[in-house]
């Protein structure tokens, strides 16, 4: 018997009986339903983390950090010098680029000076990366440009950078409204002198003229910081520096950056599932890594408990369809018992009985499977209508496997379903069977 | 002289039945030739039923042999004997058998679907044998619409459709009136004889063990004589 028959045949027995055939797919579109529906809030919820999460910065950089600081440690729960193992220098630089899935790589120094703009001063956070990895590292300029690789002396600056009068007093520079400098078309210098515009201000040294390419967004943890090209950071810093040296004398300057080890690298991974991997490797050279997947994973892993119980809820009423094919299969079996046993008398192979059975419950199955995804898409649909109407950060998301893997799912489920009875059938014995009347 | 299709040797079928032990078949050794038309005779309780179903594979011999040219069908398994059935043996039942939700036609068609003949050739040899019991404008009919004669029609196309060396007959007519019956019996014999088919019936009617080359007479499980035709159908002389 031909595959085409069979399947034939199977959906000509399902029509005849068409009530019971419509009551047993209504229960698996139920169990595909909800099992399909609690598991999209599970992949919703870790969405939302993630999105979350992405707020505050990329979700594929991971922070690097030279080892040697005082850690934790669990044994005589203290805290602990760390062995110092490798120099966070051009070189780890270079092998970090060396390695799978990653992008883009970037040192980064941090220096605090100020940015002027006309008789204005604002305090500033100025990190230093590589120009060309601006992009790559994920900050997101909202006006104008990032900084690229043929950029020397550009800034780009956070939103939430203010500009105040350096001639008001303390008090006035809070209280007052913040003058409106539009950054990207002033003409911005940068200064180390923190008396620039006042009477104190040090006429030897020289506001260096920078261009504001771009904006940042005032939102979010870069808000407050200037970007600019490592490389003219560092020329600021050695010339303060020697400033510093020639005013203060030679031992009072900070030497944090003499030993030429980065405070932090950026390490870019072009994906997300990758990202901890990297961030392992990272660690076993020695080094101190983190990223926002920590928490992300540690999200995952308090919610975890949640989603299984979610997953759970929806199998129950799967078992529960299950059942229901193997009762209309088995009920299907006492009423054909005499055509079963003519099917067996004229030549119908035991694989053939047993492929007929087995075909009608795959059908209900992969219906009911069929029809369960097109029920969960809408109940997703007016899950995240309703959710986001009331504010609530809860989602359903169904990803193509989850609704393929649904459909998957319950066909295999109508098979196991109808497995005992289709043996039953075929074991059925021909004469019996015909004899029945 | 022909060559004996079937061979039985020294069968017994013994039913147990509580303590009591039933001795359904009771040593029966017959040989079945080829292209003859065989009829099992006797009276209920006979053993003629017992020993068709023996035959047939539909039953297992408590003893003894059952050969199919060199095949023992004794020793098949369910799913050899399913393959020997599609392959050599057509049914035909006192209560049709034919399947309720299908029509006439398909129900013709089924042996053919199960060896796995393409929809195109299945329909058109199905459709000729409707037309050769005289049914194909009943064709598309299922067989509540149809009268007892007409189904049993149908079960005839269905036994000869995939041209078997035997065909089993068991009661063929026993729900049919008589004229209905002399029709079925001249169509089923002739069927076998132009196509030089076997033919076996079980019948408890004399009438139609007329229309047999030999009749087997069969009592308490034995085999109490062997009549063969000498002369033409209806001239009742038998050895």
């Amino acid at each position: 018997m031909n595959t085409r028959d069979m399947i034939d045949m199977a959906l000509r027995n399902l029509l005849k009986r068409k009530i019971r055939t419509i009551l047993t797919i209504l229960g698996v579109v139920i169990g595909t339903a909800s099992i399909v529906v609690m598991v999209s809030i599970g992949i919703g919820m870790n969405k939302g983390f993630a999105q979350q999460l992405e707020s505050w910065g990329s979700l594929q950089v991971i922070n690097v950090y030279p080892s040697g600081g005082m850690v934790y440690d669990e044994a005589s729960d203290s805290m602990k010098q760390e062995k110092k193992q490798d120099e966070l220098n051009t070189k780890a630089v270079d092998t970090f680029r060396q390695m799978e899935h990653v992008e883009a790589v970037s040192p980064v120094i941090e220096e605090y000076m100020y940015l002027t703009a006309g008789k204005y001063v604002a305090d500033a956070s100025i990190m230093g990366i590589e120009p060309g990895a601006m992009e790559a590292l994920g900050y997101k300029v909202e006006e104008g440009r990032a900084l690229s690789a043929e950029d020397s002396k550009a800034i780009v600056v956070g939103g939430g950078v203010e500009f105040y009068d350096p001639k008001l007093s303390w008090e006035m520079r809070y209280t007052s409204e913040p003058p409106q400098v539009d950054v990207l078309n002033e003409k911005i210098s940068i200064t180390y002198d923190w008396n620039y515009g006042t009477r104190n201000a040090d006429k030897s040294i020289k506001p260096i003229k920078v261009d504001a390419v771009g904006k940042l967004s005032a939102e979010g943890s870069d808000s407050w910081r200037v970007i600019m090209p490592i490389k003219e950071l560092e020329k600021l810093q050695k010339a303060r520096q020697e400033w510093e040296q020639k005013k203060y004398g030679s031992n009072n300057s900070s030497n944090r950056n003499q030993s030429k080890e980065y405070q932090q690298v950026l390490v870019k991974v072009d994906e997300m599932d990758n990202v901890q991997s990297v961030q392992q490797q990272i660690k076993d050279l020695g080094f101190r890594a983190s990223s926002l997947t920590d928490e992300l994973e540690a999200m995952k892993e308090t919610t975890k408990m949640l989603r299984l119980v979610l997953g759970a809820i929806g199998a129950v009423s799967m078992v529960v369809a299950a059942i229901s094919i193997t009762n209309t299969m088995v009920m299907a079996i006492y009423e054909r018992t005499k055509e079963i046993g003519i099917m067996k008398v004229i030549g119908a192979s035991l694989k053939d009985i047993k492929g007929l059975f087995l075909t009608e419950a795959a059908f209900i199955g992969f219906s009911g499977g069929v029809i369960g995804i097109v029920v969960s898409f809408g109940i997703s649909f007016i899950v995240n209508l309703v959710a986001a109407r009331q504010g609530s950060t809860m989602q359903s998301a169904i990803p193509l496997w989850l609704a393929l893997g649904g459909v998957v799912f319950a066909t295999g489920v109508g098979i196991l379903s109808g497995y005992l009875p289709a043996k039953r059938a075929m074991k059925l014995s021909a004469l019996t069977a015909i004899k029945t009347e | 002289m022909e060559e004996n299709i079937i061979r039985i040797r020294d069968v017994k079928k013994i039913y147990q039945m509580g303590s009591e032990s039933i001795r359904a078949i009771d040593g029966v050794s017959l040989n079945i030739r080829q292209g003859e038309v065989c009829c099992l005779f006797g009276k209920s309780g006979s053993g003629k039923s017992t020993l068709l179903n023996l035959i047939a594979g539909l039953e297992k011999p408590t003893e003894g042999k059952i050969l199919f040219h060199k095949k023992h069908i004794e020793r098949m398994d369910e799913d050899q004997l399913a393959n020997f059935r599609r392959q050599y043996v057509g049914f035909v039942f006192q209560s049709y058998n034919l399947l309720p939700t299908l029509t006439a036609l398909e129900n013709v068609t089924l042996p053919l679907i199960f060896k796995g003949v393409p929809v195109k050739e299945r329909n058109e040899r199905a459709m000729e044998m409707l037309k050769a019991v005289g049914l194909e404008e009943r064709a598309k009919h299922k067989p509540f619409e149809m009268s007892g004669g007409q189904q049993q029609r149908v079960s005839i196309a269905r036994a000869f459709v995939n041209e078997p060396p035997v065909v089993f007959a068991d009661e063929p007519t026993g729900n049919l009136d008589t004229k209905t019956t002399y029709e079925m019996m001249d169509l089923i014999t002739g069927m076998a004889k132009k196509n030089h088919q076997t033919l076996v019936i079980v019948t408890h009617d004399l009438e139609l063990a007329e229309y047999a080359d030999r009749i087997v007479v069969l009592q308490d499980g034995k085999i109490e004589k062997i009549q063969k035709k000498l002369r033409g159908k209806g001239e009742g002389i038998y050895e």
